[in-house]
């Protein structure tokens, strides 16, 4: 299928490359969470520092947000226009911010990687040292805390992960619900 | 004369954190009638939004003006959802978001239903609010 928009009711919708399948809605459920608070140093690395902080602790997953914070250093990436027929839209090249760099606001989840290790995912706004507004798909490794710290809470559950798995309808690795026996 | 406005008794309610769904909405799904429809399958009635991170084909938001409500269009596709919060209540869910267009350019308001269609994915975690 050639990808392509449609418009239903005023709205746009996309339709991939992939056929899409049902279920529309992928969930599971737990009955609990446990809550975290990690304050991060000036000059740590945002993703080291995170999966420290998870090191030995019995969780699937996690999301949570960055509350606030600044930076000296990050790197992220906006949507682009590809020329791949089965992929029309991707990441594109990094946008480097170096200087003083203030949160605005940060999402994050914790994913599972196909060995299950952890993977993060970020998408997060910011500011840069003019003022400019920037953001779009933070990369945690490239994160660098500065001028304060930086505090992200973040809701751990159990026996449910996202799990990455390649998905046909859009041609991504996406991260997806599952339930799973973490030790 | 200056009119006396009637001020209603706040509602305050305790309670405690529920049952979390965690969720992934493929594309072109509506956040606020996939976070209804996922509260309805399992029988929640008011929750809480703990996570909300993926890309909308565009984004519509709103807010109150002087002249009523105004809308926010956001294009995409690839619109990135970068903070979303609110409560999840059949028919009366309020949600909002702080999103990026494709330049990286930041914009703030209440979702409108119907018009916040996933592009690629969104990665939806829903809490349960159980009142006392």
């Amino acid at each position: 299928m050639t990808p392509h928009f449609e418009h239903h009711a005023g709205v746009r919708h996309f339709i991939h490359g992939g056929l899409p399948q049902g279920p529309r809605l992928l969930d599971c459920t737990v009955p609990d969470s446990q809550e975290l608070r990690i304050v991060l140093p000036l000059a740590s690395n945002v993703a080291e520092q995170l999966i420290k902080a998870l090191e030995g602790r019995r969780y699937g997953s996690a999301v949570g947000r960055i509350l606030c914070g600044g930076a000296s250093h990050l790197s992220y990436h906006r949507m682009v226009v590809t020329d791949q027929p089965e992929r029309p839209y991707d990441y594109g090249a990094p946008v480097v911010l170096d200087g003083y760099i203030t949160f605005i606001s940060g999402a994050i989840t914790v994913g599972r990687d196909t060995q299950g290790a952890p993977l993060l995912h970020c998408h997060a706004g910011f500011l840069d040292r003019d003022g400019r507004q920037h953001g779009g798909h933070l990369v945690l490794d490239k994160l660098v805390v500065g001028s304060e710290p930086m505090v992200i809470r973040l809701c751990l559950f159990d026996h449910v992960a996202y799990q990455v798995q390649p998905d046909d309808e859009t041609h991504f690795n996406l991260l997806h619900p599952v339930f799973q026996e973490v030790s | 004369m200056n009119a006396v406005a009637t001020v209603e008794e706040s509602e305050v309610l305790g309670g405690r954190l529920g049952r979390l769904v965690i969720a992934r909405l493929k594309p072109n799904e509506d956040i606020i009638d996939s976070a209804e429809a996922l509260c309805a399958a399992h029988g929640i009635t008011l929750a809480v939004v703990r996570g909300g991170l993926g890309s909308l084909i565009d984004a519509q938001l709103c807010y109150l003006g002087r002249n009523g409500m105004q809308q926010i269009k956001v294009d995409g596709p690839g619109v990135e959802i970068l903070s979303l919060s609110g409560e999840i209540s059949q028919g009366a869910s309020r949600l909002q978001a702080v999103v990026a267009d494709c330049d990286g350019n930041l914009y703030a308001g209440r979702l409108e239903r119907g018009a916040n269609l996933s592009f690629i994915t969104v990665e939806l975690t829903l809490q349960e609010w159980l009142p006392d």
